[in-house]
């Protein structure tokens, strides 16, 4: 029983699925739909360190740092408007959101 | 490990390819894996062990949350300040800066084709980036406490 | 090679499980230590992958900071999350409807790549006592993508920047210690000494 590179590659399809339907199904709470994409970008660092792994070559991984790099400052910046958003609004509901002005 | 006595991953007894090496790699970290072991062992066992042990005789005054004889006005979670959150963003930052210093730091020395004054100067360059903003930061007052 | 099945399939099943968690708990505190889960045990699948220094980076960066990071702002924001639930039954179908489709073309995919792909029948890379992974990160990262590098120094300035801009607000009257002034205060600074006229006082 050999583990392949397809196993690795399902788990990255099925977790990204995974993250997609949580925007899908959260998508009042934008605190989830962040969540959700932190999976997203967690499962094409999985398919990122799989195929540099069997490929043996090193630039995934090199590639995969920087995604964590970019997840991180989505993350801090994203989280940093919606406190601001709170504090504006004194909620957070996505739907609200549509009206930028003022 | 690896500090204290780098073992050959080559495999030693009877070489059958990549599959023994890549037994030989994951063995090196039995160790964490017992460690791990260990930590849910004690942590469940404490917990169950409160569990069988403890005296339990709960009624409603005792579960219900004080506040000074009267019932409570609202839930005990507050708002706390967003100072916390700025420490916090900052914390993240600067993490992110100290792990692309690692690498750096194992392998600046024997550097393929003679690259040692690049890297060397691209991590100065990097530092100054993020010294730039922590000058910023500094000057911002958001690491004051007031 | 049965060992690291058995790993594989506990840490995929973990993923995978409290990926689903995340989405799906009402609690979203627990939604966040969930993504500590699944942060932890992709770590795993790192390292059976024989990328160390990026199941290191997964558990420093990710479950040390931008966990923490959800938890506060999950417990900052004093929130109704019920009322941010609604709506949840209405999008399952058509989630599901497009999950599975999504999911069928990428494992689709996969499965061709992997078997017939330049990635064929290949064993995973191993790091070596005289290479190891961080070395073989290192030479790559600081020789060919010296300019990758320093943008993501930049993208980081550009967060740490961004995320004091949008949320720091100093408050106007608040008091301050400033030690510098204290210290180098006076006495010409504080006192002034007036002579008074005895029976006129001071006007003012």
């Amino acid at each position: 029983m050999t583990i392949d590179l397809v196993h690795y590659l399902t788990v990255s399809a099925i977790l990204f699925t995974i993250g997609v339907l949580g925007i899908f199904l959260n998508r009042r709470n934008i605190i989830i739909i962040l969540m959700s994409l932190e999976l997203i970008l967690l499962s094409t660092n999985i398919n990122f360190v799989a195929f540099s792994s069997y490929l043996h070559n090193v630039q995934g991984q090199i590639m995969a740092m920087f995604v964590l790099t970019v997840a991180a400052a989505e993350a801090a910046v994203g989280l940093a408007i919606l406190v601001t958003f709170f504090r504006n609004r004194g909620d957070i509901a996505v739907d609200d959101a549509s009206m930028m002005k003022g | 490990m690896r500090l204290l006595k780098a073992p050959d991953m080559r495999p030693v007894f009877n070489s059958e390819g990549l599959g023994d090496l890549m037994n030989a790699f994951l063995l090196q970290y039995l160790p964490v894996i017992i460690f791990i072991g260990v930590a849910t062992v004690l942590g469940l066992g404490f917990m169950i062990g409160a569990l069988v042990i403890a005296p339990k005789a709960p009624d409603t005054e005792k579960l219900s949350a004080y506040e000074c004889g009267f019932n409570a006005f609202d839930s005990a979670r507050q708002k706390f300040d967003v100072r916390f959150y700025l420490v916090s963003i900052l914390f993240i930052i600067f993490d992110l800066e100290a792990s692309f210093l690692f690498p750096w730091a194992v392998s600046l020395f024997d550097m393929p084709n003679g690259g040692m004054h690049v890297a060397f100067w691209s991590m100065v360059t990097f530092l100054v980036e993020l010294g730039l903003g922590y000058i910023y930061v500094w000057k911002k007052g958001a690491l004051e406490w007031e | 090679m049965t060992v690291i099945a058995i790993a594989f399939y506990l840490l995929a099943l973990v993923t995978l499980a409290s990926g689903l968690m995340v989405i799906t708990a009402k609690n979203p505190v627990h939604s966040v230590l969930y993504l500590i889960l699944a942060f932890f045990s992709s770590a795993g699948l790192f390292i059976l992958l024989g990328a160390e220094f990026l199941a290191m980076l997964l558990v420093v960066v990710y479950v040390g900071a931008v966990a923490v990071l959800f938890l506060f702002v999950v417990m900052m924001l004093d929130v109704d999350f019920v009322k941010l639930r609604q709506g949840f039954a209405n999008y399952l179908p058509i989630g599901l409807v497009v999950g599975l489709v999504l999911m069928g073309e990428l494992v689709a995919i996969s499965i061709a790549v992997a078997t017939k792909g330049a990635a064929a029948g290949n064993q995973p890379l191993v790091a070596t006592a005289a290479e190891p992974n961080i070395k073989m990160i290192g030479h790559a990262l600081y020789s060919t993508y010296i300019y990758l590098f320093e943008a993501a120094g930049f993208v980081l300035l550009v967060a740490m920047v961004g995320a004091i801009v949008l949320t720091l607000r100093t408050r106007p009257n608040v008091k301050r210690q400033d030690i510098f002034s204290q210290v180098t205060r006076r006495r010409k600074d504080a006192v002034e000494i007036v002579p008074v006229k005895t029976g006129e006082g001071i006007s003012e």
